[in-house]
């Protein structure tokens, strides 16, 4: 009898096709050696991305000057070469990989954690949260906001967006959310409710902003990491840190929330802290990046859903590849829109949506049904 | 042992379950049986700890509201009507995740293999390679009870009893396959272990239970063994139904057939 069931098993598994699955279904080996290449991929792409641009250094004379350290007296770079390198290069390449690294991952702990695969924070409003936390401190920054920005520092933006992605995250949970049990269609439209929400105050603030301001919120919004410097670095990197950091420890939750909130707690995962710790993370990781970069969209719903029809959606392997592939996708999404109009360059945002939008889209086609959940 | 007493549960304004005691004891098999909406999930809930209730509710001795999630996952596991996924799960991931509490009991070498074997006995031996999203309800049920058991793999863990809750776990189900399940539960119970399962089938019941509380407009209308419990009257009663009880030769297994309803 069982040998008919394995028959029948393995005739369902070739008709399906393409997909080669270990026959018992365990990808844990596979998920590792992923995290493994990505780990590689990542590396290679810090190196190749440093040693790209407008400036000639070679990649050997790259790895040779980290290796000696930034004041090896035999130093293989040219003075000129160092400075463009380190003071230029090696923030924008940090800043672009922490922010990559947050994006994928603040993406795969709002998907687990709403038990949907489309709930991005730039789609369901999130983003639009942190964005209007920076514009305020941007344009208010001067008068209402003074004393803030004089306590916080340069931590007042990521703190203000911070706080805007905890509160939108906060509405939408619960607007979106009934007895554990998240309806995909409410959330997408309270999503759009919120962005159009966010984007009138924004659009309030603009109005009263003076031309500095201006300047500043048009670079900021278009999404880009030009300008990225130590100080921004030391502004967003503990959040982002954070965010990272927690992550892995959400893992457990995430996976036994995907078979609903009640059989989670019935695993003995205590549910409700867990749901907490979960949004403030995602709201850390997306305020950061957001309060640095602008909206770089698309990142946090493409890349974990790449990585789980590879690895699957084992958040013990899901969050740490997202953050590794997350990274190199956003180092390489910039070396593109440093290039590719060069000497100007493209903000970064606008390459990751042109690509991204049209990758979701995808989704959507090949799971039309998934409103139906 | 669990022991229910004086239980209550509201949800809203209005009381689903009225003043509820019975106890379901170590190597038992009680069934919880009632017509629809006579509050047999809601007790269930109560006693998952997903509810708040009035009275008392206990797990060998230890009343459950005060026992930690983990704690309570360690004494019981919960097998729920139906569960639907969004990611992409395969059967292996989804029964492993019943081992997250760590408390399966089983000996340290079979645990890599304590899925496969878990598969084997709700006879999905070789599904573990497939999605769980691809499978029939029935087939989804299936992977759920064998999750279900792995949390709690060995029936009594460190001296003492442990629980399995099925809320109608045989209702997708083909005949064949609702027998395995049934034997499932009943053999769970004889090697020690507690199960509190909700039927629709009255015959399923009456076979393997030692013990049927029937449930009627949120009480426990009764509380006793299969032929104690299924009478003319309370059938008449309970399920506003008038139906003959019959009984086989020989055994003391109560059936009731439809046919035998004076329409």
């Amino acid at each position: 009898m069982s040998e008919a069931i394995l028959r029948k098993s393995a005739v369902l598994a070739s008709a399906r096709g393409g997909k080669k699955l270990r026959p018992d279904g365990d990808r844990s080996a596979l998920a590792r050696a992923v995290i493994a290449c990505l780990g590689v991929v990542l590396i290679a792409t810090i190196i190749f991305s440093l040693a790209f641009g407008a400036s000639d250094a070679s990649v050997i004379a790259v790895v040779k000057s980290l290796i000696s350290g930034a004041e090896g007296t035999e130093s293989a770079l040219s003075v000129r070469d160092r400075i463009i390198i380190y003071d230029i290069r090696l923030p924008r390449i940090i800043l672009g990989a922490l922010i990559g690294a947050s994006l994928a991952v603040s993406g795969a702990v709002m998907q687990g954690l709403f038990r949907n695969p489309l709930a991005d924070p730039g789609i369901v409003g999130v983003s639009a949260g942190a964005g209007l936390g920076a514009v305020s401190v941007i344009v208010l920054g001067g008068t209402i906001f003074a004393p803030v920005v004089a306590l916080f520092g340069l931590y007042a933006l990521p703190l203000a967006a911070f706080f805007g992605a905890l509160a939108f995250t906060l509405i939408l949970y619960r607007v979106a959310t009934r007895r554990g049990q998240t309806s995909i269609a409410t959330m997408l439209l309270a999503g759009i409710a919120l962005g159009a929400m966010a984007a009138a105050y924004i659009g309030v603030l603009v109005y009263v902003a003076d031309d500095k301001q201006l300047r500043d919120l048009t670079f900021w919004s278009l999404g880009s990491l030009a300008g990225a410097s130590w100080i921004k670095i030391l502004a967003s990197g503990p959040l982002i840190a954070f965010a990272l950091v927690i992550s892995p420890f959400l893992a457990r939750g995430l996976n036994g929330l995907a078979l609903g909130e009640a059989s989670a707690s019935h695993l003995g995962i205590p549910v409700q802290r867990f749901k907490r710790i979960a949004i403030v993370t995602v709201a850390a990781a997306t305020g950061a990046s957001v309060a640095v970069s602008g909206g770089i969209g698309f990142v946090g719903v493409v890349v974990p859903h790449l990585l789980r029809l590879v690895i699957g959606p084992d958040h013990r392997y899901l969050l740490p590849a997202a953050a590794l592939l997350g990274a190199s996708l956003l180092l390489i999404a910039d070396a593109v829109s440093r290039t590719i109009v060069a000497p100007s360059e493209l903000p970064i945002g606008i390459v990751t949506a042109a690509v991204g939008a049209p990758f979701f889209l995808w989704i959507l086609l090949r799971r039309r049904g998934i409103l139906d959940l | 042992m669990i022991r229910v007493s004086n239980v209550s549960v509201s949800l809203g304004r209005s009381k689903i379950v009225e003043d509820v005691s019975f106890d379901a004891g170590a190597g038992e098999f009680t069934v919880i049986v009632g017509p629809n909406g006579s509050g047999k999930t809601t007790l269930m809930r109560a006693l998952s700890g997903d509810l708040p209730y009035e009275g008392t509710i206990s797990i060998n001795g230890t009343l459950i509201s005060q026992l930690k999630l983990w704690q309570m996952a360690a004494m019981r596991a919960i097998l729920p009507q139906s569960t639907s996924l969004s990611f992409p799960f395969t059967v292996r991931e989804i029964v492993k995740l019943g081992m997250t509490s760590g408390r399966s009991g089983a000996a340290r070498h079979a645990v890599d293999t304590l899925p496969d074997e878990a598969l084997v006995r709700v006879d999905l031996a070789g599904f573990g390679g497939r999605f769980y999203q691809e499978l029939s309800g029935g087939e989804q049920q299936r992977v759920q009870l064998a999750r279900v058991l792995c949390q709690v793999w060995q029936p009594v863990l460190d001296g003492q009893p442990r629980f399995l809750f099925l809320d109608e776990p045989v209702s997708s189900l083909d005949i064949k396959h609702q027998l395995i399940i049934m034997q499932i539960a009943r053999d769970f119970a004889d090697r020690g272990g507690g199960v509190i399962a909700i039927l629709h089938d009255l015959n399923l019941t009456s076979m393997f239970a030692d013990r049927i509380v029937v449930m009627h407009e949120g009480r426990a209308d009764c509380v006793g063994t299969p032929t104690q419990v299924l009478t003319d009257d309370r059938i008449l009663r309970v399920y506003e139904c008038a139906l003959k009880v019959g009984g086989l030769p020989g055994k003391s297994v109560p059936f009731v057939l439809p046919q035998s309803a004076i329409l």
